[in-house]
């Protein structure tokens, strides 16, 4: 790895989020409302629609020509201003300060969890490949895979919240983030979020260990007279980590932007999904366009990370 | 040849329990091999000549099994000792060198690693201790530049040097057994040549004995003090390297002789493949592809007959000049 490879890398990947920025602006653009209508849905009647309107467009600046919008908002993008949040009155990056340490603490225990719990189980079935128990994990597995997380949580929530009422609290923002009860009350999302990674991690660990296990250097490893345990760990699991490695990196943009958004949204948790949901719906274009960017960022980011930590797992691999 | 046996298979037969039957693989096989000797195992692919040496090492995997024989090392029956025990028996009293030194070697570890890790599998020792003992072997091996290239990786080496690596590291402990199979087929005929003088050297350094399994009679010829040749899992006929290949008896050792170009340039193809061991053929199982078949080679399976006292053939025309 050397530093003009990387150089290049960071370039292709400023000129991905160029592209995605400038689609997400005008598709935002192309939508029949003006952030006007919101705000004058609260009015009552008796007002000057057309001057209201005019009004508030031209605070935000969205009367001025699309060409100008753009460059606008370009200009102050470099600037570090990520505009104007309609719908709170306040600018977007306070809003995704005040956001984003709860949509990461839910994703990191998640992700931490699905990882060592996804791992585990891929080799513990791998190595009891066709016994009872390897068909056991398989049928949850699937299970696992196949339930998507929206109903799960709501699930989770039936049972566990309101029949069994394990679960009455919900996440207070008024606490400390890591303060027992907030960690309490992530226990359900956690489950919800980790499931279907952990099985979908645990499957693909499991068929990437098999495919080690058949390798001529593994027979080798045993013909030295190493112990099964060394072999499986150090000869079949080293190399069964490679392609793994890919998959969660890959999957990490998947589990922030999808189904971390619905989990906040079910369990009220205020991060950055539950904040552009409701963006969203309140046609809130910068807060919009703020989380797509931070979600090619993101993307791209454990992108570079997966081609980076390959090379220090796979010596044959060396970018130029 | 009079010195002592030092590993006997007796009666070894190792069959895959397939969906489609049974696959007699290696079928009631018997050898003995001698203390510093070259012994060959020749045959066509599908013989058995990997299996037999896997079952050695007990490394045949499902749905392959040993279902019967004795394997004595030191008199302990290798089919009888713990795994544990076993374990202790692999890379240390008998190693293994693979066909093919491409795969045998894992691409994420260093060729330093993977030797020291021979060596600390088996001898209680530092890894400063190891890694110094893997960088002779290297050196032993032919490896230039041994302990610069200590930390290079499999990618960067070629062919003949990964399986100069992979001598390296069955010779780890001194094994008295090394059992090479087909070491040299996957190289250039200028490197197996080079592999099989390093093979000779190695023999006469350390006295070890030396199971050579190849289908190439050229090879068998020069490095060969016994020889045993294989068909369809079982021993058709085996012997000292002077009689079998001066004096060969059985119609298939014939046959493969035909196959190395005579001083006229002329071969002689063997007839037919290696029948399918699911349903082998009654009797003798050369028969379908031998050119003097009786009515009995049909029905009976032949004997291990001794023509004389280091020269054995399993065909009902023994010592019959057919």
């Amino acid at each position: 790895m050397d530093r003009s490879y990387l150089a290049k890398r960071l370039l292709h990947a400023l000129i991905i989020a160029w592209g995605v920025m400038t689609a997400s602006f005008f598709l935002m653009r192309i939508g029949p409302h003006s952030p006007a209508d919101k705000y004058l849905a609260t009015l009552g009647a008796g007002h000057n629609v057309s001057q209201v309107t005019a009004a508030i467009e031209s605070r935000y600046g969205v009367d001025r020509p699309l060409y100008e919008q753009y460059f606008n908002y370009i200009n102050s993008l470099l600037h570090g201003d990520w505009g104007w949040s309609f719908s709170t009155s306040m600018p977007v990056s306070d809003l995704i300060k005040i956001h984003w340490a709860y949509s990461f603490q839910l994703i990191f225990l998640s992700s931490i969890l699905a990882i060592i719990l996804g791992i585990s189980l891929g080799i513990f079935t791998a190595a009891r490949k066709n016994t009872k128990a390897d068909h056991i994990a398989t049928f949850f597995s699937f299970a696992g895979i196949s339930i998507p997380n929206f109903w799960l949580g709501m699930m989770l929530i039936l049972i566990f919240s309101v029949k069994l009422g394990w679960f009455k609290t919900y996440y207070d923002t008024g606490l400390p983030m890591f303060s027992l009860s907030n960690l309490y009350a992530l226990i359900l999302p956690v489950i919800t979020l980790a499931t279907g990674m952990v099985a979908g991690y645990g499957r693909f660990v499991r068929s990437s260990m098999l495919e080690n296990m058949n390798k001529d250097f593994v027979r080798t490893a045993r013909a030295k007279g190493l112990p099964e345990s060394v072999v499986l760990r150090k000869h079949v699991f080293r190399n069964a980590l490679l392609p793994v490695v890919t998959i969660i990196m890959l999957d990490m943009s998947g589990i922030i932007f999808g189904g971390a958004y619905i989990t906040e949204f079910i369990f009220g948790i205020p991060g950055l999904g539950w904040m552009s949901l409701k963006a969203v719906f309140s046609d809130d274009y910068s807060v919009v366009m703020a989380v797509t960017l931070i979600g090619a960022f993101v993307t791209l980011f454990f992108n570079l990370v997966a081609d980076i930590a390959y090379t220090y797992l796979d010596p044959r691999i060396r970018y130029e | 040849m009079t010195s002592e046996i030092i590993l006997s298979i007796e009666n070894l037969k190792t069959y895959f329990f397939t969906k489609k039957g049974i696959v007699r693989a290696v079928d009631n096989i018997s050898f003995d091999i001698r203390k510093g000797e070259i012994l060959c195992i020749v045959g066509e692919s599908g013989s058995g000549k990997t299996v037999t040496a896997l079952s050695i090492l007990r490394l045949v995997e499902s749905p392959g099994k040993i279902i019967e024989g004795k394997i004595i090392l030191d008199e302990d029956n290798l089919l009888e000792l713990s795994p544990h025990k076993m374990q202790d028996v692999r890379g240390n009293k008998i190693a293994m060198v693979f066909q093919d030194p491409h795969s045998a070697l894992n691409p994420i570890f260093t060729i330093g690693d993977q030797v020291s890790e021979a060596i600390s599998a088996h001898k209680s020792c530092n890894k400063e201790d190891a890694s110094s003992q893997a960088t002779q072997l290297l050196e032993l091996v032919g490896i230039p530049l041994a302990k610069e290239r200590y930390h290079d990786y499999p990618h960067q080496f070629s062919g003949g040097m990964k399986q100069r690596v992979v001598i390296a590291m069955a010779l780890a402990c001194h094994p008295r057994v090394l059992i090479a199979d087909e070491p040299a087929t996957a190289l250039d005929l200028t490197v197996q040549a080079q592999i099989l003088d390093l093979f000779l050297e190695l023999r006469a350094r350390f006295e070890m004995s030396i199971i050579y399994i190849t289908h190439d009679l050229g090879v068998v010829s020069e490095i060969a003090d016994s020889i045993v040749v294989m068909y369809a899992g079982r021993i058709m006929e085996k012997g000292g390297s002077r009689d079998v290949l001066g004096n060969p008896v059985h119609p298939y050792t014939k046959g493969l002789m035909g196959c190395l170009p005579s001083e006229k340039g002329i071969i002689i193809p063997i007839p037919g493949t290696i029948p399918g061991l699911i349903n082998p053929p009654a009797g003798c199982i050369f028969h379908p592809r031998c050119v003097n078949a009786l009515d009995i080679c049909r029905m009976e399976r032949p004997p291990m007959t001794k023509i004389t006292d280091e020269h054995y053939v399993s065909c009902f025309l023994g010592g019959v000049n057919g």
